[in-house]
């Protein structure tokens, strides 16, 4: 599979529409906190909504830590062996990105397995804020992240209730997720 | 089919004065009867005062506050986020609730309760933590005096997870401003009618919720076709895109065209320079992000922020409609940064900005007029548009010092300090009014008369339909569209849903039947929901009525009868009062209410068990 899922978090409006349609479609149940997508927010400085999804990582941290063996990237999807798996969640705490999530009533870690190549989320989003797209288009997004943080000021001055503090809006475009 | 799914069926009651906390089983008739949000409200909120005999202040602790979510929210269906908190409200002393949108209620039913419901006061400030099965009250007195946005941050580090939800209030709720409001996800209100002031009664500076449970669904297989429908229509509508970038701010536009936009505490209907404050300016200018209520497609509201000027750096979820008519043009101020300032320092110190803007509105016409002396307003003068005035007579009314003391008391308690000041303030039982002029649209009138909260616009909204289509309509016609508004508006925050893909986009009110019944298997139509949705309004005016109100109480402002707008399209435009008590009279028989607006006797037995 040549497709990537990729975030533009500049469109995201925080609605959680993907984390139902993502429970709805691997659980069955609605439930945003059995999903395999999560966006989070931070308000106010900076302001971002982020939706957090497994990235596929050719050479994933997940399964480097896997003490069975049951995460391996095959032809761009990670995927879980559910037989092999001890549900140890070392996977979970091993992702950089923290995109794979653990519930008290499941009894294994939940990453996203792509939906066969058709993702949920992405037809669902209402902002187009996740899209599929070719793996040598990558980066379009995050190089769109960056130029919008120039078009906000580098670091403002500014005063709440008369005391001053600052505002390093250029960070948005440094963070690594 | 009855009921099979679609509830927890269980009822959190805490006392905070005992430090407990006790999950009550809830049975299915209720759940039938009242479905969620404001119609578990009214329920509780009447069993409680008539236990108290009908004898409560608001402020006190014994007042019951409930927190109640609907059995459709945070259910996949467009805009799920809506949740009732409800109470008796400071600012009317008769029935109040004030709905939040967001992700709070849906959290909240994670929990796994359908219901929430608060009494008592804590011995110190203290903050509730539902960590799903779990209650725990937690003293926290060093939020005193912290802003609703800092103790959100405060209450995330101590509780060490950003992965709750909270509801908060400031300092207007903890100084018990009679308009403070409850704040969720940084900066979502449920702003009207005061109850925040009733969590600051409580000693209650937060209730914090972090749920995990399924949210249960009778058959989500024909749930999510349903939905899938409705989203279709949504996103195909001409107006969609429109919504999801300038949201509620293209009300603006829309209001000054019509002549229905307050300005100059309601002297005006129109702002000369309402091109500098409108949805264009603020998507040119200030807005850098969208933001959506959970499951919502349409993600009204926006995020603004300041870049250069006085004000720079200032960031709010805002503005939307309301809060940018009443504290801009009401104001006198055509500075947007200006508008996102006060907006914001109101989500800061958890104050409404409807009253708000009503208030600091009657404050400065009161002055020009000498109703208001010099001394009165602490020798610091205030007029028009005068940001620097306007925004530390704000952070006065929350802080209650000098006038902002008596200010902080609202509408009523106003006019009792100035009598003269009725003629300049704009409310219905105490409650300052909506940003939509009643003036040009009698039915709007009627809505503001009769809505059991005071002047707010949420149980009927006609003021738009009149405008467009009614100015030939019939009597009979004006009527029957408030009371067809009073069913349906309130059944959407029983159901815990959002009314404006209905209001605004016209996605047909059909659509929540169908969702009622995949969500809880029951078969109900329209018609049955609408009519539980009409007994809910038969309640809430019976707990107003045993509080005191009557006919002489569903009125309207001064200015209403007595000053039309000065220009626009509706200049010299006021409201007959003939005119009017000839409606309101058609209003009750229509609702089965005697002349005095009674509802009949015996219904009290409707709502004993």
């Amino acid at each position: 599979m040549s497709k990537k899922l990729t975030v533009i978090p500049e469109l995201c409006s925080g609605c959680s529409i993907c984390e139902l349609v993502c429970s709805i479609r691997h659980f069955g149940v609605n439930n945003p906190k059995k999903s395999a997508i999560r966006v989070l927010t931070t308000y106010p400085h900076p302001v971002l909504r982020m939706p957090i999804v497994c990235s596929q990582c050719k050479t994933p941290s997940c399964a480097q830590v896997c003490p069975t063996d049951a995460l391996r990237w095959i032809d761009g999807v990670v995927h879980l062996d559910e037989e092999n798996c001890t549900s140890c969640y070392k996977c979970v705490e091993a992702c950089p990105f923290g995109a794979i999530y653990a519930h008290e009533d499941c009894d294994l870690p939940i990453i996203c397995d792509m939906c066969s190549g058709d993702p949920e989320c992405v037809k669902k989003c209402p902002k187009g804020a996740l899209r599929l797209i070719p793996e040598a288009a990558l980066g379009e997004a995050k190089r769109l992240n960056n130029v919008l943080s120039y078009t906000q000021m580098k670091e403002i001055e500014y005063y709440e209730k008369g005391e001053k503090k600052i505002i390093h809006y250029a960070e948005i475009g440094k963070e690594e997720l | 089919m009855s009921l099979q799914s679609g509830y927890f069926k269980k009822h959190l009651h805490i006392v905070l004065s005992e430090g407990s906390d006790e999950r009550l089983p809830l049975e299915d008739a209720f759940l039938e009867k009242y479905i969620g949000g404001r119609g578990f409200g009214a329920k509780l909120v009447w069993d409680n005062l008539r236990k108290r005999k009908f004898n409560i202040d608001p402020l006190d602790p014994e007042n019951l506050l409930v927190v109640a979510p609907g059995p459709l929210s945070g259910v996949y269906l467009p805009a799920s986020g809506k949740t009732s908190f409800v109470t008796i409200s400071p600012a009317t002393g008769l029935y109040g609730d004030s709905s939040i949108g967001g992700s709070f209620g849906v959290e909240l039913r994670q929990t796994g309760i359908d219901v929430l419901s608060v009494t008592g006061r804590a011995p110190e400030l203290s903050v509730i933590f539902i960590d799903n099965n779990e209650t725990t009250i937690i003293p926290m007195p060093e939020l005193k005096g912290k802003s609703c946005l800092e103790a959100e941050g405060l209450i995330k580090e101590r509780l060490g997870t950003h992965a709750v939800h909270i509801a908060v209030i400031g300092v207007a709720g903890e100084n018990m401003v009679k308009f403070a409001c409850v704040n969720a996800d940084w900066g979502r209100n449920a702003g009207r009618t005061g109850i925040g002031a009733v969590m600051g009664a409580k000693n209650l500076k937060a209730i914090v919720v972090r749920g995990q449970k399924d949210i249960p669904v009778y058959d989500i297989t024909s749930l999510v076709a349903e939905t899938e429908k409705a989203c279709k229509y949504l996103e195909e509508h001409k107006y969609f895109k429109m919504w999801q970038q300038e949201g509620l701010m293209n009300v603006i536009e829309y209001a000054n065209e019509k002549g229905i936009l307050p300005a100059y505490n309601f002297k005006d209907s129109v702002f000369t320079k309402h091109d500098q404050i409108n949805g264009a300016t603020m998507l040119s200018h200030y807005k850098i992000g969208d933001s959506a209520c959970f499951s919502c497609p349409m993600c009204c509201s926006n995020i603004c922020l300041v870049k250069n000027g006085k004000y720079t750096g200032t960031v709010v979820e805002g503005p939307e409609y309301e809060s940018c008519a009443m504290l801009g043009p009401n104001l006198g101020i055509d500075n947007f940064a200006a508008i996102l300032s006060a907006n914001r320092l109101c989500d800061e110190l958890g104050m409404d900005t409807i009253s708000t803007g009503n208030i600091v509105g009657a404050v400065i016409e009161g002055y020009e007029k000498g109703i208001l002396s010099l001394t009165d307003l602490d020798g610091r003068e205030i007029t028009w548009g005068d940001e620097d005035a306007i925004l530390d007579l704000i952070q006065r009314i929350a802080y209650r010092e000098g006038i902002g003391d008596i200010l902080a008391n609202g509408a009523r308690h106003i006019i009792d300090k100035w009598p003269e000041m009725d003629k300049i303030i704009l409310q219905v039982k105490g409650l300052e009014q909506s940003a939509y002029d009643s003036r040009p649209s009698i039915s709007m009138g009627l809505a503001y008369a009769t809505s059991d909260i005071g002047a707010h616009h949420t149980r009927a909204w006609t003021i738009a339909k009149e405008m467009e289509e009614g100015q030939d309509w019939s009597d009979d016609e004006k009527v029957d569209t408030v009371i067809y508004h009073q069913k349906l508006r309130p059944l959407f925050d029983m159901l815990g849903v959002c009314r404006l893909p209905w209001i605004e986009l016209g996605l047909s009110e059909r659509h929540y039947e169908n969702f009622y019944k995949y969500v809880t298997g029951k078969e109900a139509t329209l018609e049955q929901l609408l009519e539980l949705s009409n007994d809910v309004y038969d309640l809430t005016r019976l707990i107003n009525v045993r509080l005191g109100i009557s006919r002489k109480d569903d009125s309207l402002p001064h200015k209403v009868w007595a000053n039309p707008p000065l220009t626009g399209p509706n200049a010299g435009r006021v409201i007959d009062r003939e005119d009017f008590q000839k409606l309101l009279s058609l209003y009750y028989r229509k609702r089965g209410w005697d002349e005095d607006g009674m509802p009949p006797a015996g219904i009290e037995k409707k709502f004993e068990d």
